[in-house]
């Protein structure tokens, strides 16, 4: 009975009870440790797994700085079993498709293939969960990769460096003020035993959660993950320190000029609470206040703004809580031409200020809060969508429940609470200001001053 | 685990096959002649479709860029009896995603919406085709926007080198065109352009129709009448001349303060209907398309590590065809890296490709197109393409055969066809070094 030998690995089977739900999934945890979420989804005969580690840049050690998105590179450079660079060429003979990404929190790898080959993807993950290889001859091309990455993403963008400047500017001293990637002088130095022994202090079965999205039902997922993922041993990883007490408040103004951009840019980027230090259920009620002032043209933000005052051609705001510490609620705006991005802060500041004085509109609200709710059903509608909300919130101290009951933490929230957090919002300390601005008609010297060399430009660490 | 890796090798030899995917497209047929694709899904209570044009940017009028673009913009901005705030509200407050754009060869639209809220959605759909309002604010306030996005795009590095390396293959051809306009030109545009362009654009004998969802055919065939019905039955469409490629390679620069330079190198490439295209399709896969597999990444990231990314892929367009490579090296490598490229390049214009390299690709892209549809909307959006590449109803079924049927002769064929690296176009922005450019551009700054 291979059945009831499996069962031996399987420690916690919770089915959920369905309510208002998002993905009605099927959760349960092997004897190492590891938390396999099943989600199905008939649409299509296909299936994502996605892997997350309970680990990121947050938690490298000081001078280290990029060596989790590092790790995350030489995940695809051979196990014992693989040759290097064999991962994805074996995903791509199925048609499938890979690839991995590394935030503060959180180191995701992900696969997408035909259902039926969902053995085949589950043997590659628990292989390199356990087996990596890393050896000098792949690992230094790999840290020249990870160099040109870096030089495409942030030091030859002044968008990248404009916003790698704010963050720093913003949490100086804190986990989340150094860029992912690292900085340049530190990333150069890191070596294939740096790598090998973050790969062993911090992946294991009992540090990951596995989503399996897709064409498949949780019975034969859960037999399937039991058999290939339950031989695999539990071992210490290192205990995850607490984050560091909040960074200090400061109240910022940056001014980047640069000559490689035609267009300006302002950004108001303001800490707050995340579902982890929020105090009570402020977090929700944040989500919808990033959902009242922007939520395309009806955005309350965007009416006066742009199509009121005239001062603004676009406006984004952004407000991510899934982290471990806090959170950053961002709104970035577009000054209409022939208006002074100057012009445009003042506007965004009066305007906040009027709206925190009179209160959003219990309707608005409440309509706002009907569309966020809906949302739930589109989530359905997409292969990869549980993996990245479930992987996002187990790997920052949540359950399947926070997922789960979204829809209704959502409904939950008061017009007063959203008002609050539009309040604070205003008052919040600490925040920084931004101004991204082009400079086409400096002179040639000029130009070449605005260009530092990027070794000065991260030297301020 | 020592047990993990002999069960491993046992199932990746046990599973190379690739699975048959039958996705049952019907076709559905309004009382007015109005077809469209339809795959019937009921699982969720959600409709997506998606729609088409032909004829798109390249219709712009050389004075006139950005109008194409500037139309489709404002179709949501207001219609009927709703002015743009409170369109924008209705499709909010009934949870319909609507969205248009102006590609090169054609004009493009997507809907997504709740079963329950499809009257709603349908309704604004139809007003926003048939009685868009052009209201003068919107249309200051949208070509701002436009205007904005333009700034952004003069000051990306990538833009830059495709706009240099665009004037050059394509010439005075409207491919050479700026989808966004200039600054000139996107002032210029008035409120009877845009009318008089959505007049002869958006009509019933360009347009092509296809659904996912939670609909049935009967209910569709009412709806596509509904929708579309009332747009004039014929499009009044500028002429398009087939594209001639400039007869010797170039090398052009954009000289840009940086730390890093980006290529982009362009070929004469097959068009969609070419007999000879799935042949293409493999032979790019292997130099360039391929990703982590690809000779190209093989070499210059994988082996030596100069590059994020190198890729090449094939552009098919309805006049003129490229296939395009592009990509990003630290400026004092540029010239390794380039030679490296054109190593490769040459290597596989000379040799071919092996059975082996062969058989990956054919793997490869018979395996994925199935797995690209794995929502409605992307159903949907593959179903529109097809039908863009005037493939039949039926290729979904025949496709698999088309890519198996292809033999290292035929890749060998089409290779010195259209991979012969001494053909091509190569553009850089930057400050490169090692690689001495034929011609040197200026920044475009309006």
């Amino acid at each position: 009975m291979l059945w009831r030998g499996l069962l031996a690995f399987l420690l916690l089977l919770t089915p959920l009870t369905a309510r208002a739900a998002v993905f009605y999934p099927t959760s349960f945890t092997l004897a190492n440790g590891l938390q396999i979420i099943v989600v199905p989804n008939h649409l299509a005969p296909a299936v994502n797994q996605m892997v997350w580690y309970k680990v990121g840049s947050a938690d490298e050690v000081p001078n280290k700085t990029g060596l989790a998105h590092y790790l995350e590179h030489l995940m695809f450079r051979g196990t014992e079993g693989m040759g290097p660079g064999e991962f994805s060429k074996t995903i791509a003979a199925q048609g499938g498709d890979d690839n991995a990404f590394t935030a503060y929190d959180y180191t995701a790898f992900h696969e997408t293939v035909a259902a039926d080959r969902l053995p085949m993807i589950m043997q590659m993950e628990a292989d390199r969960m356990q087996n990596l290889r890393i050896m000098p001859e792949t690992a230094t091309p790999e840290l020249s990769v990870v160099l040109d990455e870096r030089q495409q993403r942030t030091d030859n963008d002044p968008d990248g460096r404009f916003e790698e400047k704010l963050r720093h500017l913003l949490m100086p001293h804190y986990p989340y003020g150094v860029p992912v990637i690292g900085w340049r002088q530190e990333i150069e130095k890191l070596t294939a035993s740096d790598a090998t022994d973050f790969y062993k202090r911090h992946y294991a079965p009992n540090n990951a959660v596995v989503i399996i999205s897709g064409d498949v039902t949780p019975d034969k997922v859960m037999r399937m993950a039991a058999s290939i993922y339950g031989p695999l041993e539990r071992h210490d990883v290192t205990e995850r320190r607490p984050l560091p007490p909040p960074p200090n408040p400061v109240q910022h103004r940056f001014v980047m000029v640069d000559v490689g951009v035609e267009q300006a840019e302002l950004q108001w980027q303001v800490v707050v609470p995340s579902y982890n230090t929020q105090k009570g259920q402020e977090a929700y009620a944040y989500e919808v206040l990033a959902e009242a002032l922007d939520s395309g043209e009806i955005g309350v933000l965007y009416r006066k703004l742009v199509a009121e005052q005239g001062v603004a051609s676009g406006i984004e705001t952004s407000y991510d809580p899934d982290a471990r510490g806090p959170a950053l609620f961002t709104i970035a705006l577009t000054p209409h031409p022939g208006k002074k991005p100057e012009q445009l802060e003042k506007a965004l500041r009066d305007a906040l200020q009027d709206l925190a004085q009179h209160g959003l509109d219990a309707k608005l609200i409440e309509d706002t809060k009907e569309r966020l709710q809906r949302e739930a059903i589109f989530a359905r509608d997409s292969l990869m969508m549980p993996g990245y909300a479930f992987g996002m919130a187990i790997t920052t101290g949540h359950t399947v429940t926070d997922v789960e009951e979204w829809p209704d933490r959502i409904k939950a929230v008061t017009p007063e609470a959203v008002n609050a957090a539009l309040t604070d919002l205003v008052a919040n300390p600490h925040s920084i200001t931004g101004l991204l601005l082009p400079d086409a008609h400096a002179s040639k010297a000029a130009r070449e001053a605005a260009h530092p060399v990027l070794s000065h430009d991260m030297g301020i660490r | 685990m020592k047990n993990i890796f002999p069960m491993f090798v046992l199932l990746l030899l046990t599973l190379t096959a690739t699975s048959a995917h039958a996705v049952n497209i019907q076709e559905v047929t309004s009382n007015s002649g109005i077809k469209a694709w339809l795959v019937e899904d009921h699982k969720l209570p959600l409709i997506s479709m998606h729609f088409a044009f032909r004829g798109g940017v390249e219709q712009d009028p050389v004075a006139k860029q950005g109008l194409a673009n500037l139309t489709m913009n404002l179709l949501t901005e207001g219609a009927g009896p709703y002015d743009a705030a409170a369109f924008q509200q209705q499709l909010a407050d009934h949870s319909v995603a609507l969205n248009f754009e102006a590609s090169r060869d054609a004009l493009l639209g997507s809907i997504k919406t709740l079963t329950t809220d499809k009257e709603k959605a349908f309704e604004l759909l139809h007003l926003a085709l048939t009685a868009p309002r052009f209201d003068k604010n919107e249309v200051e306030r949208v070509r701002n926007q436009q205007l904005a996005a333009l700034r952004n795009q003069l000051g990306s590095p990538g833009w830059q080198v495709r706009y240099a390396l665009f004037q050059r293959i394509f010439g005075s051809h409207p491919y050479g065109e700026r989808r966004l306009g200039s600054t000139e030109t996107l002032a210029s545009l008035t409120r009877a352009d845009i009318k008089a362009f959505a007049a002869s654009h958006l009509a019933r004998d360009n347009l092509m129709v296809s659904v996912a969802g939670d609909v049935t055919p009967k209910e569709l065939a009412a709806l596509l009448d509904q929708i579309f019905g009332d747009l004039p039955k014929d499009s009044k469409l500028e002429p398009i001349s087939e594209v001639v490629w400039p007869q010797e390679p170039t090398i052009i620069l954009v000289p840009r303060e940086g730390t890093q330079t980006e290529l982009l190198f362009a070929m004469p490439g097959p068009k969609r209907e070419d007999p000879d295209w799935y042949a293409a399709e493999i032979a790019n896969y292997i130099l360039g398309g391929g990703g982590f597999s690809s000779r190209l990444m093989q070499d210059v990231r994988e082996k030596k590590g100069l590059t994020y990314g190198i890729s090449t892929g094939l552009s098919p367009m309805e006049h003129g065809a490229v296939i395009i490579g592009q990509a990003a090296t630290d400026n004092a490598k540029t010239g390794q890296a380039w030679d490296i490229a054109e190593d490769t390049m040459h290597r596989f214009y000379q040799d071919g490709v092996t059975e082996k390299e062969l058989e990956s690709a054919k793997d490869y892209l018979t395996g994925a197109l199935p797995l690209e549809m794995t929502s409605t909307d992307k159903i949907s959006g593959v179903l529109i393409d097809l039908q863009l590449e005037y493939s039949g109803r039926d290729y979904l079924d025949r496709r698999n055969d088309l890519i198996r049927n292809v033999t290292t002769d035929d890749v060998e064929r089409v290779i010195h066809r259209w991979f012969n690296p001494e053909g091509l176009t190569l553009g850089m922005v930057g400050r490169p070094e090692g690689v001495i450019p034929t011609k040197t551009e200026d920044p475009v700054h309006n």
